[in-house]
């Protein structure tokens, strides 16, 4: 069961002082087990995140947060 | 001596050309562990894994096992043993490992010139009776299905398959799954076995796939071992390929690696810390990470995840909050990195 599906983002700073915020995967529990995926559709995890949202879920995006 | 010297044979009197498509078929290879007790799903010895379709209620512990057949160099098995039983048979257990696409190509499947595959294995039950086995075509989801016996309780025999050339099949040229390979341990017949056995390829039809299948799952008093899992082209089966130790590792490391990260130093500042760990064998795709442990003595958490970099080739180790100054600061953990089929 995939529950708890996050996007993973971080913040940092460029040359010119400006910030920016990547997505560098995702974080979800696969039977409660905590595991950052990449996005990547070759993954398997994330095939299964993929399969997840089709069913109707969604990946939470907290911004620039986790 | 000269190279030129050197007799040919000296580099093949050994037989290894990687004929093997399977990749630890000798068992010998457990980076996750070597014993698991599971409710779903679950890797198990490395390129292999214990595949539930539904919610059966049989449970397996599976483990790495010293019981191997006589005289025949194996140091490993794959044991499975019935924890709870599930005497109906009305779900579907299965072992499988999954080949990838690229490294099949020399079977010309969908050409007139499509190879024949020579399956060999050990094989040991307290039971006996008819097994199935099943190859499955990931990009064609076209599928052969083959029956082996199990003819004597509690002893070690070595089965052989062949299976036909296939014509009118797909593998795509690319590092997905190209071939599934199935041995099926419970196969709900109502899904799985109402039609005759289908043992010619052609295209996927449940009800033909494991027809007649021996429950395995009938009872707590129940094993089933395997080992020597070879998969190779041609109309018969030659020796099994052993690989070097260290060879074998390293083509399982492509798909699975446990890791370790993080730094010693003088912290002079609060911020996250971040420590990238690059794999030791590129992975075949970008792998996800799972923390197994950690220690710190200088944030208030430590975590992985897969960075900003790529994925296929490093895996990350972050301080979360850190937060110390002062000698002597650390964070570490141990983490593995899965690219598996």
């Amino acid at each position: 069961m995939i529950t708890n599906v996050r996007y993973k983002k971080e913040t940092r700073t460029l040359k010119d002082e400006t910030e920016e915020t990547i997505t560098i995967g995702v974080l979800a529990e696969f039977d409660g087990v905590e595991i950052c995926v990449p996005i990547d559709e070759a993954n398997r995890h994330y095939q299964e995140i993929l399969e997840w949202v089709a069913e109707g879920n969604t990946i939470t995006d907290n911004g620039s947060g986790e | 001596m000269a190279i030129s010297k050197i007799p040919t044979r000296a580099f093949t009197q050994q037989g290894i050309n990687f004929r093997n498509l399977i990749i630890n078929g000798d068992m010998s290879i457990a980076q996750r562990g070597t014993s698991f007790s599971s409710t779903g799903d679950v890797y198990v010895l490395d390129r292999f894994k214990l595949d539930y379709v539904g919610s059966p209620s049989v449970r397996y512990t599976v483990s790495q096992d010293t019981d191997t057949p006589t005289g025949q160099s194996f140091a490993k098995s794959m044991k499975f043993d019935v924890t709870t039983a599930e005497v109906s048979q009305s779900e579907t257990t299965r072992l499988w490992t999954r080949i990838e696409s690229q490294n099949l190509q020399m079977l010309k499947y969908g050409t007139s010139n499509a190879e024949t595959l020579s399956l060999s294995f050990w094989v040991k039950s307290n039971l006996t009776g008819t097994f199935i086995f099943w190859l499955y075509q990931e990009d064609s989801t076209r599928s052969i299905s083959k029956s082996y016996t199990i003819s004597s309780a509690n002893t070690w025999e070595k089965k052989t398959i062949t299976i036909d050339a296939d014509t009118s099949g797909q593998i795509n040229n690319d590092n997905g799954a190209g071939l599934r390979v199935v041995w099926f341990l419970t196969a709900d017949q109502s899904t799985y076995g109402s039609s005759s056995l289908q043992t010619s390829w052609g295209s996927y039809n449940a009800t033909a796939v494991a027809t007649g299948q021996t429950n395995v799952g009938s009872s707590t008093s129940n094993e089933f071992y395997i080992t020597g899992i070879q998969l190779e082209v041609g109309t018969s089966a030659s020796d099994f390929e052993f690989l070097p130790y260290d060879v074998n590792l390293q083509r399982c490391l492509r798909y699975f690696e446990i890791c370790e990260g993080g730094k010693e130093f003088y912290l002079a500042g609060a911020s996250n810390d971040k420590d990238y760990v690059q794999y030791s064998v590129k992975k075949r795709t970008s792998a996800s990470v799972t923390k197994i442990s950690s220690a710190e003595n200088c944030a208030s958490g430590v975590s992985v995840d897969v960075g900003s970099r790529d994925a296929s080739i490093t895996g990350r180790v972050v301080a979360t909050n850190a937060f110390a100054t002062g000698d002597n600061k650390y964070f570490e953990a141990k983490f593995s990195a899965d690219a598996e089929l």
